[in-house]
């Protein structure tokens, strides 16, 4: 199904990726903390005290509306923690994979041989994919076992944060063929990835205060992926090997 | 003759405005040696990149074995040629055969072990790409070029940056790479070009001034003596100027330009019968900077 050149690039950036320690400390700190780490004594909080938001006028934005205790860890927190990853791997992986090969003109290897464009972004695009989905999805299901075990969520509800999740790895993968446009350098990379994600944060955050119910979290997926895919409509419309390469 | 490659008025304007191929034509058949010169921002790097596929000309054709770069034929094309870009970056977690691998993967054929021990490159095979010498990058990048056995080579200044010693290792390598093969070698360094090319274009400001073999260019330039007489060089030089010769000299020696070199004798006999002992008459082959700086000057 996937092209061969691709799938022999796919190869080679996965063996890089796996080479670079520093991707893989960067893309692997952050969400152990927001994943694991803070996650787990905020859900042993709120299971024990349970806390009663004040009811606002006019009975508030739907998605605060009659969360009580652990429902604020599962409905609220944590799939904004889970978007958040989700959101954050794929776009340091970007910044190692796509703007270091522009960074340090590696890329003129790759121009030499008789590969497209389209084929090299795809297969980095996947590497970023695979990694992103490689981190966050044992680090969600550590966590995610525990709420399980302490009966705060079912199976099914729990299970429904996978689709945030895998929206936002996809969402952010997809930014990163704008990343590729935009920024030439890694310190360049990493601003374009803070004024690319802080709007898209914004809207999770406003869907999981605006949208009630288990709707959310479908709608949050919507929305993500629907972003993920206007990036990647813009990126192909304009990436050539002439922008890639300058 | 079929073309390996050509480029029919071509023009690449680059997105800042700048003008690098300016209603540029030339082609070369299958089978010639030909270097591409010309001074800086003349459109030597940019004709190899539009060749390989990275840039798109504003206007006009390029093709790579008859196949234009949007045709369905032009990945074949692009199977067939061996590229060796100019200094490119190197990869710091990819070793040397991962490198070699990659691409015998890419050109779907090769013997990596092979062109591992034809560049001399045994002893490195697992050292990372950017912990290479100057000399044993530029060794791995005409390994790579030349793994898939390609038809065409296009080399983009192979030598630029190499201290002498391993510019003369990597030039015989060249040689040896370039028998039988379509090349096109661009470079700033003319005896490089001399030693291993059969025609030359030359570019400046993205057009192509001249496109010759370097024996009909050698033709062009008025045929140089250089004579030495035992009574010393004043009396040589005063002798030619009476004849209305503009003499350049060298150490104990004059230079001057004859008139084809049938002229040669005639001028000789001039001189001897001058009183003048002329015991070295040596016809100069011109060199191709003299014939470079002659053609971007005029």
């Amino acid at each position: 199904m996937i092209d061969r050149s691709v799938q022999i690039l796919l190869g080679k950036e996965l063996r890089q990726l796996g080479r670079s320690r520093g991707a893989l400390v960067s893309a692997t700190l952050l969400p152990l903390l927001l994943l694991v780490v803070v996650p787990i004594p905020q859900l042993l909080t709120l299971r024990n005290l349970p806390l009663d938001i004040p009811e606002l006028p006019g009975g508030g934005p739907p998605g605060l509306q009659s969360l009580r205790g652990a429902d604020v860890f599962v409905q609220l927190l944590y799939p904004l923690f889970v978007t958040i990853c989700g959101m954050i791997v794929p776009s340091l992986a970007a910044s190692y994979t796509i703007v270091t090969e522009r960074e340090r003109r590696t890329l003129e290897l790759l121009v030499a041989l008789p590969v497209r464009l389209s084929r090299i972004l795809v297969a980095k695009l996947l590497s970023i994919l695979i990694l992103g989905i490689a981190v966050t999805v044992p680090l969600f299901a550590v966590t995610a076992t525990l709420v399980v075990i302490l009966g705060t969520a079912s199976l099914a509800e729990i299970a429904l944060l996978l689709v945030p999740l895998g929206a936002a790895v996809v969402c952010s993968t997809c930014l990163s063929l704008l990343l590729t446009l935009l920024a030439r350098d890694f310190r360049t990379a990493n601003n374009v990835n803070g004024v690319l994600f802080f709007p898209v944060l914004l809207v999770a955050a406003g869907i999981l205060v605006g949208v009630g119910g288990s709707a959310r979290l479908l709608v949050l997926g919507a929305a993500l992926l629907t972003i993920g895919g206007a990036a990647i409509l813009v990126g192909a419309r304009w990436i050539t090997f002439e922008r890639y390469l300058e | 003759m079929p073309s390996a490659l050509a480029f029919e008025r071509v023009t690449k304007r680059y997105r800042n405005g700048v003008v690098a191929l300016d209603d540029a034509s030339w082609s070369i058949p299958i089978g010639a040696r030909t270097c591409l010169l010309g001074p800086n921002g003349a459109g030597k790097s940019t004709a190899i990149r539009l060749l390989e596929g990275a840039l798109r000309a504003s206007r006009g054709n390029v093709t790579l074995l008859g196949a234009g770069p949007d045709t369905p034929a032009y990945a074949d094309a692009r199977r067939r040629t061996g590229v060796v870009p100019q200094n490119p970056g190197m990869y710091a977690d990819l070793s040397a055969i991962e490198y070699l691998e990659l691409v015998r993967q890419l050109y779907g054929r090769g013997d990596v072990g092979r062109v591992i021990e034809a560049f001399g490159l045994g002893p490195h095979r697992r050292t990372m790409l950017a912990a290479l010498s100057g000399g044993f990058r530029r060794r791995l990048l005409l390994a790579a070029a030349l793994l898939s056995e390609p038809e065409i080579l296009l080399l983009d200044e192979p030598t630029v940056g190499l201290d002498p010693v391993a510019a003369h290792e990597v030039h015989e390598l060249l040689s040896a790479a370039m028998k039988g093969r379509t090349t096109l070698l661009c470079t700033h360094n003319l005896a490089e070009a001399e030693a291993l090319c059969d025609d030359v274009v030359i570019l400046r400001g993205g057009t192509v001034l001249l496109h010759e073999s370097l024996v009909a260019l050698r033709g062009r330039v008025a045929p140089r003596l250089r004579l030495r007489a035992r009574q010393g060089v004043e009396p040589l030089i005063a002798a030619l100027r009476r004849r209305g010769l503009a003499v350049e000299v060298e150490a104990d020696a004059a230079i001057v330009n004859v008139d084809g070199l049938r002229a040669g004798p005639e001028l000789l006999r001039d001189l001897l019968g001058q009183g003048l002992d002329v015991y070295e008459s040596v016809p100069l082959e011109p060199s191709l900077e003299q014939l470079f700086l002659d053609v971007v000057q005029a």
